[in-house]
């Protein structure tokens, strides 16, 4: 469960500091699908950011499974990222010299936990519709594969929240909804917290809850 | 719980090493297979290029002084010089010393040498006066015993016209380059004798008044200005009739001593002295004068060319290494945000930035054992102090792939490093 009080996120200094976020308190439950709304501008990728401890908010707390996460060191926020976090990014992010297959399990291979890794790599890449891809590399696949990759990625830890930034931006209309669908699916079979960051109204259909964000203020949640 | 999961992740502390150097050697091993093959190829030249520039001035240098001590050794001191006693001007007795000396193991070969000087004239005929100096001058002359000097030294081989001398030559004698001037003679040519060749008459008078002429057998061009070329040579029966038969015959200036080819000059040394000799036993280096000053001049020069030329490598290493990391900063973000340790990523790039290093430093020494130096051994450079070939020391190779791993791991490290030192957010969309 993720619990967020009096966020705020200015940029910059003096008169030209930009207050992105003004103050926001939401709680995301687990097994939730969120999509975080608003308009270009509105604060909803950096509340997104927040979340997913990719930055620091200029005041307010976060808790993430009753963990305040904003306490922790640089290297135990990265450690939290790999075991208990997903992301999937706006534009394709996958290792170019990796295969799908290496792409995949690499979050995992820092922890040296055993080698069923790989297998799982294998059984995520399946579930994404990937299974034949496996051993092509990033360059080799479309962009809706790439975001399906990315996806595996971001599951292989079992993270307990995933986070989308615009994941269907770069994607054709046939692949967005191929994405969502994988992202419905994961929600609905695996009970997997997704919060997604959309400015695409259709993409309301797919979600449990909308938190509509305008002028760095919660609108609608 | 924070305490709960801050115990937990240092309860995973020696996984998370294992695994974090697992990651970045898999990282770096994945990037250099798969990467762009051109870059791969140009990072490895680069490296092998700047690791051939560090090591050809280097051995460049090292071959000069090489060539320096090769002819002292072959052709004024060979390896071992005894000398007279320090209270006397000659070594007496040096027919039975010469003999004590042979039969120390190491001593390949063993010739005495009666030292003098005289005041040479060429055509002295065509002086106008007696005040007029004429082509003249006044140089060292050794007597050589020419068979014994042929066992020893190798100054027979460097006459560029004529003979050497022979057992009974008396009236015969072999100038110096510098002595006899011409055209490859390097001293001023009125401090020579302007050109006398082969064949020519030359008149010695030494300093005890005697005066003789002799005939010009033969010059040497050794290109060892400190003494070979600067010397006059005439066969020991001759300087003995000179200075005196009764008194000089067991009388040796110098003995010099051959060693064996490997022998190791000091131990021969140590042996000589050993035998309980009460003349000066010395290395050839002792002797170096002005040269050993020229070898040192040199080798500070070569260290001060090296330091110059291992900053100036690592620093080209340094900006390509630098710009390859930067072209991967995006990655470099991605990487962080999923969460993968910052110390795996860094180790990913010095990993990557150590095998450019590694991999040009073997290829830079491939070409420097496999192409330069056969080709400098075949063609040597034609210097005025001699032929130089490269000469690669150890300690130069050593030093300079250890500066280049030193540089790869620096340009590895602090681009990588200052990556992390920003927000991954900037990072990511390169704000």
């Amino acid at each position: 469960m993720i619990i967020a009080r009096e966020l705020h996120k200015i940029y910059g200094h003096g008169p030209g500091a930009t207050h992105a976020l003004k103050g926001v308190d939401l709680t995301i439950r687990k097994g939730e699908f969120v999509a975080i709304m608003g308009r270009s501008g509105s604060g909803k990728s950096t509340l997104l950011h927040l979340l997913g401890l990719l930055d620091k908010p200029t005041s307010g707390e976060i808790d993430i499974d009753d963990i305040d996460v904003l306490r922790l060191s640089e290297r135990e926020k990265a450690r939290f990222r790999l075991e208990k976090l997903g992301y999937v990014f706006q534009e394709y992010s996958l290792i170019g010299e990796l295969t799908a297959l290496e792409n995949v399990y690499l979050p995992s291979v820092c922890l040296n936990r055993n080698n069923g890794y790989k297998k799982y790599a294998r059984e995520l890449l399946d579930i994404v519709g990937l299974g034949e891809r496996l051993t092509h590399y990033a360059g080799e696949l479309s962009g809706g594969e790439q975001q399906r990759v990315a996806i595996a990625r971001a599951l292989i830890n079992k993270p307990g929240i995933l986070f989308a930034d615009e994941p269907t931006a770069s994607l054709d209309a046939e692949s967005s909804v191929t994405v969502l669908k994988l992202f419905k699916k994961l929600n609905k079979e695996l009970k997997q917290t997704i919060v997604m960051v959309t400015h695409e109204p259709d993409d309301e259909v797919y979600v449990d809850r909308v938190i509509r964000l305008s002028n760095g203020l919660i609108l609608d949640a | 719980m924070l305490q709960k999961y801050n115990t937990a992740v240092q309860a995973a502390g020696k996984h998370v090493v294992l695994g974090n150097f697992k990651l970045a050697l898999f990282l770096a091993f994945k990037s250099i297979i798969k990467g762009n093959r051109w870059a791969l190829v140009l990072l490895i030249l680069v490296m092998a290029f700047s690791f051939v520039n560090l090591i050809f001035v280097s051995a460049l240098i090292s071959g000069i002084m090489t060539t320096m001590d090769n002819q002292m050794i072959s052709y004024v001191y060979s390896n071992v010089v005894i000398g007279p006693r320090e209270d006397k001007y000659y070594i007496e007795k040096s027919s039975r010393l010469e003999e004590k000396l042979r039969q120390i193991p190491g001593v390949a070969s063993v010739t005495s040498r009666l030292d003098y000087s005289a005041f040479i004239e060429y055509q002295w005929k065509q002086k106008v006066s007696q005040k007029d100096k004429g082509k003249s001058g006044t140089w060292e002359v050794v007597g050589v015993d020419p068979e014994q000097e042929m066992q020893v030294t190798t100054l027979h081989n460097q006459l560029i016209n004529g003979k050497y001398l022979d057992e009974y030559d008396r009236d015969q004698i072999i100038l110096g380059m510098e002595i006899a001037g011409g055209l490859k003679a390097r001293t001023a040519d009125f401090l020579t004798l302007g050109g006398a060749s082969v064949g020519d008459k030359v008149r010695l008078t030494y300093p005890n008044g005697v005066q003789r002429e002799y005939t010009v057998k033969g010059i040497v061009y050794a290109r060892e200005m400190q003494r070979a070329d600067r010397m006059a040579i005439v066969t020991r029966e001759e300087l003995l009739s000179v200075l005196g038969r009764d008194i000089y015959l067991d009388r040796a200036s110098q003995i010099l001593v051959r060693a064996q080819d490997g022998a190791d000059e000091a131990a021969l040394i140590a042996d000589i002295k050993a035998t309980g000799i009460r003349e000066q036993v010395n290395s050839w280096r002792d002797y170096g004068g002005g040269q050993s000053s020229v070898v040192s001049t040199f080798d500070v020069i070569g260290s001060l060319i090296g330091s110059v030329g291992l900053i100036v490598s690592a620093t080209v290493m340094f900006i390509v290494i630098y710009i390859n990391v930067l072209n991967k900063k995006r990655q470099i973000g991605i990487l962080r945000a999923i969460g993968i340790p910052e110390i795996a990523i860094i180790g990913s790039y010095i990993f990557q930035a150590f095998f450019f290093a590694v991999a040009g430093t073997i290829v830079g020494w491939a070409l420097v054992n496999f192409v330069l130096q056969p080709y400098f051994q075949f063609y040597p450079l034609d210097l005025p102090i001699g032929l130089v070939s490269l000469h690669v020391r150890t300690m130069a190779l050593v030093g300079s792939a250890l500066g280049l791993g030193t540089a790869g791991v620096l340009a590895g490290l602090i681009p990588s490093w200052t990556i992390m030192r920003q927000s991954i957010i900037s990072v990511i969309w390169g704000t």
